[in-house]
């Protein structure tokens, strides 16, 4: 069982700094990673906002320039009608037309026309006149749906008065086809028109951005397409209409949706659009990995700190520990100076209640002189040696052990005697077998030195009693002790008073 | 110690890195490959919703293999057709008209074998007769979607409002024309192609000769083509029906046309809008020089055929395809009778199980099944440069720029050139 220390305040104190020390640490390096990971899911939400801004900006811009260049080719073939002289000479109204040669001519135009269209998935290709004859190709689809308003329903789509052409989708609601019209002559108009299925290649989506709506619409904000079923037709819808409406070329990212819109063609848009959540969806994933990490780096981090500032510390606190030790034991008995121990009894009496049992035992070497005369210092250091380990073995860990003087060693006991037995007589056994252990061990059959030990006992009377009275009362008793002969013992009484 | 102490360090330094992916690993991501075929086909804004949304279905239910469309109205369909058959950049499926497979088939090398992938295409849906249209030499080239004729509708009520029974010969016409033509009103119509073939059966039942030959060969003379061109002249001129570059089909809605001659496959098309407007469609006997004999001189085919490319890179998905259109039960529902009663077993049961049988292109079918009559039709008679050349000598007659015997001589020469061409 090993004694109990008593540590001092500047041991107290290094144990102390080592704790706040890894605690400090520990928590240095907690909020250091909260703040770089806070940190860097900031800047990633950041980034990341930023570069599918840029994306959807880009894809958006990709759209409208595809947009831009089919409407384009589109009425370059229209143009190419232009190429034959009967298209824009003859003229379906003029009530001075043979009618045979009427009719083949309108032949000819007819079959000039649907060479050139041949290739496309055109509806219409073909000329209507203000007589709202057609010739050329002119759907069932396209007659049904103007009726005989085609003539003047077209013209009116005309927006364009320099190059008298226009774009037009929507008429009473139809929006299954895309009309491009041209005016040919005052009483003719080149039409053509496709289905708005037909922009599923223009506005092809790469897979990567599956996720992300795709619409063109009207400059009412009606939609001539959309990558959502069944959305053609109806207006844009609110959520994204507020974030675009007058806005042009514009890309606007709130927590609800990333929008973006772009003009193309004849006062139409290109909006692209994707709900954040969906885009942060990843980031979600981003985040809780970061806290992972984060979580584990702080434990791995503050756990490598705590072995660092042990490894640190030890020596350290073991340095002072020695010291410590060096400072309140008698280097030779390895137990209390005079010092620490008058100190730790004084405070152990001071604070010693009134029903407490202490006793304080006053030993000094019988004949120790001659030892030291006789068989030399180095001799007399083993007996006192010895001694400190004959008290170490005779008393508890919990009493007080010191070497007072030269050889003079001084107990104070802690311990209480079982239940029933007199604290005097427990007393009395210890001092007895105290003497006993010396006689064991210095018979003097051996040659040597023999040596005994005379001691003197004052029992702890109550609140009042302090080291000095209860020295005094054991000191007198051991020189009691001494005048009868040595070797004994003697408990000590208090000094009445008078 | 010291050491020690190092080499926890860089081990937990390690496991930090890896955690945090510092690593540096090669991020790969396979991108979702797609086997790419193309279908065209040609038909009406109906005809083409539905096959995009079955399009659509079927890239669902087959997501490796994406399938790109073609398609337009009839119109310019056939020489897109040509030119797309003669530079080798046809469709992978195709939608055909029958007369197309004699023209770039005529020995079975022009379209993939269907039997050939007859693991992938469920043919016992198909009757022996049936398939047997699609077939050219050894080889199934297509295979009949539903069967077609030239059907003649008439508009009941105007009829019952000059007190005219349904027309059921050539001379009811005209004798319906001679009531009508004071309103403007014509007692039939119909579409260049459509009267060329009605003046085809008028020339036969009048002459008793076919058109053509069992072998294809033109059997008319230039006699029997001069009753045709007559036929067409007295036609317009007794206001019979318009002439064909006249033809308005607002005009039939708006009641100006009392019939019209129309495929099976073309009747809601036509007939559909005069029906929302009130009027009574019915489907009338086939005109005929005598009434007891109703489809004598007409002739059926099938609606539209399915053909794979003898060029198509894959022949397996393009055969999935084929039969999604002809046997699947969504397609089936998707396209209803709009081509006529499918000839799929298949996709009839889905038309039976959702009540899906009836409405006027089905009273159509329901009256070109049961006649007896009616015979096949070979596709020389379509040919577009065949009845282009028809057209032209009728207005060389109407016109009076010809004699009705030059005007026959032109065209007889023009088919024979043709014919041979």
């Amino acid at each position: 069982m090993e004694r109990q220390k008593y540590p001092t305040p500047s041991l107290k104190q290094i144990k102390s700094l080592k704790y706040s020390m890894i605690g400090g640490y520990i928590l240095i390096v907690v909020v250091a990673v909260l703040l770089v990971s806070l940190l860097a899911l900031q800047t990633a939400d950041r980034m990341l906002k930023s570069k599918v801004s840029s994306l959807a900006s880009s894809l958006n811009v990709q759209m409208k320039l595809n947009m831009d260049s089919y409407l384009a080719r589109m009425e370059t073939i229209a143009t190419l009608a232009f190429a034959s002289e009967e298209t824009y000479t003859y003229d379906a109204t003029d009530p001075d037309n043979d009618e045979y040669e009427a009719i083949n001519t309108e032949k000819i135009i007819s079959d000039k026309l649907y060479s050139l269209c041949i290739m496309e998935n055109f509806v219409d290709y073909g000329i209507v006149y203000r007589n709202n004859r057609t010739v050329g190709k002119i759907s069932n689809g396209t007659v049904n749906l103007f009726g005989d308003e085609i003539y003047e329903e077209l013209a009116s789509m005309i927006t364009n008065q320099r190059t008298r052409d226009g774009w037009a989708a929507g008429f009473q609601g139809n929006f299954k086809r895309i009309y491009y019209v041209k005016r040919i002559h005052d009483n003719a108009l080149l039409v053509i028109s496709f289905y708005t299925d037909e922009l599923e290649d223009v506005f092809d989506n790469p897979e990567t951005m599956s996720d992300m709506e795709i619409r063109l619409t009207n400059q009412n904000y009606d939609i001539l397409y959309s990558s959502v079923q069944d959305e053609v037709g109806q207006p844009l819808p609110e959520q994204i209409m507020q974030r675009v409406k007058d806005h042009n070329a514009t890309t606007a990212m709130d927590n609800a949706y990333l929008v973006t819109v772009t003009g193309c063609g004849d006062d139409w848009y290109v909006i692209c659009s994707i709900p954040t959540p969906i885009i942060l969806k990843e980031m979600q994933t981003l985040r809780v990995f970061v806290c992972f990490a984060a979580i584990l780096a702080a434990l791995l981090a503050a756990l490598l700190g705590v072995v660092l500032s042990l490894r640190m510390t030890r020596p350290v606190e073991a340095f002072v520990a020695s010291l410590d030790t060096k400072a309140h034991t008698d280097q030779l008995t390895g137990i209390l100076n005079k010092r620490s121990f008058e100190e730790y009894t004084e405070n152990r009496l001071a604070n010693a209640l009134n029903f407490e049992q202490h006793a304080l035992i006053l030993l000094d070497v019988d004949n120790f002189k001659g030892v030291n005369d006789t068989l030399g210092h180095a001799y007399g250091d083993q007996v006192l040696a010895k001694i400190g380990s004959i008290l170490r073995a005779e008393f508890s860990t919990v009493d007080l052990l010191g070497r007072i003087g030269g050889d003079e060693f001084c107990v104070f006991m802690n311990v209480s005697p079982e239940d029933g037995v007199d604290y005097t007589e427990f007393v009395k056994a210890k001092c007895e077998a105290l003497c006993q252990a010396f006689r064991g061990n210095y018979t003097g059959d051996d040659g040597k030195y023999k040596i005994s030990a005379s001691i003197g006992v004052a029992i702890f009377r109550g609140q009042g009693d302090d080291f000095k009275s209860m020295y005094h009362i054991a000191d007198k008793a051991l020189y009691a002790s001494k005048e009868r002969g040595k070797d004994t013992y003697t408990i000590g009484e208090p000094e009445v008073k008078e | 110690m010291m050491r020690r102490g190092w080499r926890a360090a860089a081990v937990s330094t390690a496991v930090c890195l890896l955690l945090t992916g510092c690593a540096g690993e090669t991020v790969v991501k396979k991108q979702h490959e797609q086997v790419e075929i193309t279908l065209s086909w040609w038909g009406n804004d109906a005809r083409n919703e539905y096959t995009i949304a079955a399009v659509e279905k079927f890239e669902e239910l087959n997501p490796d293999i994406r399938v790109n469309v073609s398609y337009s109205e009839w119109s310019g369909y056939e020489a897109r057709s040509r030119v797309q058959m003669v530079s080798d950049t046809e469709a992978d499926v195709m939608q055909i008209n029958f007369g197309w497979l004699a023209e770039y088939s005529p020995d079975g090398t022009g379209y993939y074998n269907i039997e050939d992938v007859a693991d992938l295409v469920d043919l016992s849906n198909f009757s022996p007769e049936m398939l047997d249209y699609g077939r050219r030499g050894e080889a199934l080239n297509a295979i009949p979607i539903a069967m077609n004729t030239e059907t003649v509708y008439i508009n009941k009520t105007l009829y019952d409002q000059y007190g005219l029974d349904v027309p059921e010969t050539w001379d009811d016409l005209r004798e319906a024309a001679k009531v009508m033509q004071a309103d403007g009103i014509y007692p039939m119509s119909g579409l260049t192609k459509s009267i060329w073939l009605y003046s085809i059966s008028y020339a036969e039942q009048v002459t008793g000769k076919t058109f053509l030959k069992e072998d294809g060969s033109l059997n008319f003379t230039v006699k029997e083509l001069e009753v045709m061109l007559d036929f067409y002249d007295r036609m317009v001129a007794e206001k019979v029906f318009p002439q064909v570059e006249y033809y308005d089909r607002l005009n039939i809605e708006k009641g100006i046309y009392a019939g019209g001659v129309a495929w099976v496959s073309d009747a809601v098309n036509y007939f559909g809008s005069a029906q929302e407007k009130g009027y009574e469609i019915v489907i009338a006997p086939y005109t005929a020089a005598d009434s007891k004999k109703s489809g004598e001189n007409w002739y059926a085919k099938p609606a539209t055929m399915y053909a794979i490319s003898k060029h198509t890179e894959h022949p397996e998905e393009a055969a999935i395809l084929l039969d999604f259109l002809l046997n699947s039960p969504e397609m089936a529902v998707l396209q209803g009778v709009e081509k006529g009663i499918p000839l799929s077993n298949a996709a009839q049961k889905t038309l039976k199980e959702n009540d899906m049988l009836s409405g006027l292109q089905y009273e159509a079918s329901l009256c070109m099944e049961g006649n007896t009559e009616l015979s096949q039709m070979d596709p020389f008679v379509e040919n577009e440069d065949l009845i282009d050349k028809f057209t032209e000598a009728c207005n060389l007659v109407v016109y009076d720029q010809a004699t009705l015997e030059e005007a026959a001589k032109t065209f007889y020469d023009n088919i024979k050139a043709i014919a041979s061409s």
